[in-house]
């Protein structure tokens, strides 16, 4: 039972994050990619806030979200984008398919890290 | 356009005549020329060099390089068998031309000069190395935030980087070479990383937190991964423009050829690649030895200089790393 899914397809920011989060007292699950994070999500109801890269092999980060809006019809889980990604179209996709916020890369555990666990609260 | 500072190119000087190194020197500095002799002659030392990675534009050949009449001739034919990329201008005593070689071997030169005849040798180093123009902002923003990215994945080194120079070989350094596609509507090629596996390796396992046992060169190639990932993001938040009414399946591509046993890339333009050499030093280990990454910039399928500009939008960005709520 994770209360954050990160979904990265480079090890390095997963682990880097993962790690962060875990340190900070979170519970902490992981995905490769966004069919991975689908397949993820769906087996664990327990998940409160996913935190997933944009440009990812298999199915990007932005199709994922849209897919868990859509297909899995979760609207309750809040969805982070963590991404180099910083274009306003990428963002107003984003937001049509409800993620709450974006994070540009390199990640900052520090900045971040009250704002994440209000929103796995 | 933005402005224009001449970036330097390595050149290979194989001449041995000492009477005229000053000129030479002189005339290299004034083209923005960096010259590298061998530290002895002599053909198998010559290919030492070439097969070494030192990023060259070119190569200074005087036709007698070696002591004797056509000597420099067939290291010529040597060079251009094994680098044919690499340009070669050639050092005459009497006139400033192929005049009496055969057509094939004629055909290997760039252009022949004599010392009495430097500018012809100019105008050629500028239409073969220096014929592509990188933008000053633009090359000093690719050094900005590939520090910054290496400095985020490689927190426990400093990270600098030399004057960028201009590359026409195609040789491969180091064992591992992340490439990534460069797409806007002013440029469109590629960029590459490469390094030395177990010089970076060494560094991964004495970052904070790493168990040294743990790392592979699975964890290296995740991290010049990420680095390529940060500094093509850098970029393009930077300064690519959106490639607008382009249809994916429209844009051009070529093929890219790599040969392993000669450490050799190619992407098909014989236009200068703009490379960037960057040192890693510890900084709790400061008798280590720095661990070079070279970084390349091919454009190859676009390159419209004039068009070049920053992102208007870069200033109202959300910093990196800080979280924007929607």
């Amino acid at each position: 039972m994770a209360q954050v899914l990160v979904v990265d397809d480079s090890s390095t920011v997963r682990n880097e994050v993962c790690d962060f989060l875990k340190a900070n007292g979170l519970q902490v699950a992981s995905a490769v990619d966004g069919k991975d994070g689908l397949d993820k999500l769906k087996s664990d109801p327990a998940i409160k806030l996913v935190v997933s890269d944009v440009n990812m092999p298999n199915m990007d980060g932005l199709t994922m979200a849209e897919k868990i809006r859509g297909d899995l019809k979760n609207n309750a889980v809040n969805i982070i984008m963590l991404t180099t990604e910083n274009s306003p179209s990428m963002k107003e996709r984003g937001k049509a398919a409800g993620i709450k916020g974006w994070i540009v890369k390199p990640f900052n555990g520090a900045a971040v890290i009250g704002s994440l666990k209000k929103l796995v609260a | 356009m933005q402005n224009e500072k001449q970036l330097v190119s390595k050149v290979l000087v194989l001449d041995e005549d000492r009477t005229h190194a000053d000129s030479l020197k002189a005339f290299c500095e004034e083209c923005a020329l960096i010259g590298i002799r061998p530290q002895q002659g002599g053909t198998a030392n010559v290919m030492a060099i070439l097969k070494s990675n030192v990023d060259l534009g070119g190569i200074l050949l005087y036709e007698n390089y070696g002591g004797q009449a056509a000597t420099g001739l067939q290291l010529a034919r040597e060079i251009h068998a094994r680098r044919p990329e690499l340009p070669i201008f050639l050092r005459r005593d009497s006139v400033s031309s192929v005049a009496g070689f055969a057509e094939k071997d004629a055909a290997m030169f760039r252009c022949a000069y004599t010392l009495a005849d430097l500018q012809q040798l100019r105008a050629t180093l500028d239409s073969s190395i220096f014929s592509r123009i990188y933008p000053n902002d633009l090359v000093r923003g690719i050094t900005e935030m590939t520090r910054a990215s290496l400095a985020t994945l490689f927190r426990n080194c400093e990270v600098d980087v030399e004057t960028p120079y201009l590359v026409k070989d195609r040789i491969i350094y180091g064992e591992v070479f992340t490439l990534v596609a460069i797409e806007s509507n002013w440029c469109r090629g590629y960029m590459m990383l490469q390094a030395a596996e177990e010089a970076v390796l060494g560094l991964l396992r004495r970052e904070p937190g790493k168990g040294e046992e743990n790392i592979t060169f699975r964890d290296l190639n995740s991290v010049l991964g990420e680095a390529t990932n940060l500094i093509w993001g850098s970029f393009k938040n930077r300064y690519a423009g959106q490639l607008e009414n382009k249809d994916a399946t429209q844009l051009t591509q070529v093929p890219i050829i790599i040969n392993h046993q000669r450490r050799y890339i190619s992407f098909g333009s014989e236009d200068a690649q703009l490379c960037l050499k960057y040192t890693l030093r510890q900084k709790d280990c400061p008798d280590a030895l720095p661990v070079p990454i070279f970084q390349r910039f091919v454009f190859n399928l676009n390159w419209s200089p004039d068009e070049f500009k920053e992102n208007p939008s870069v200033e109202s960005l959300v910093d990196s790393g800080e979280l924007e709520l929607f």
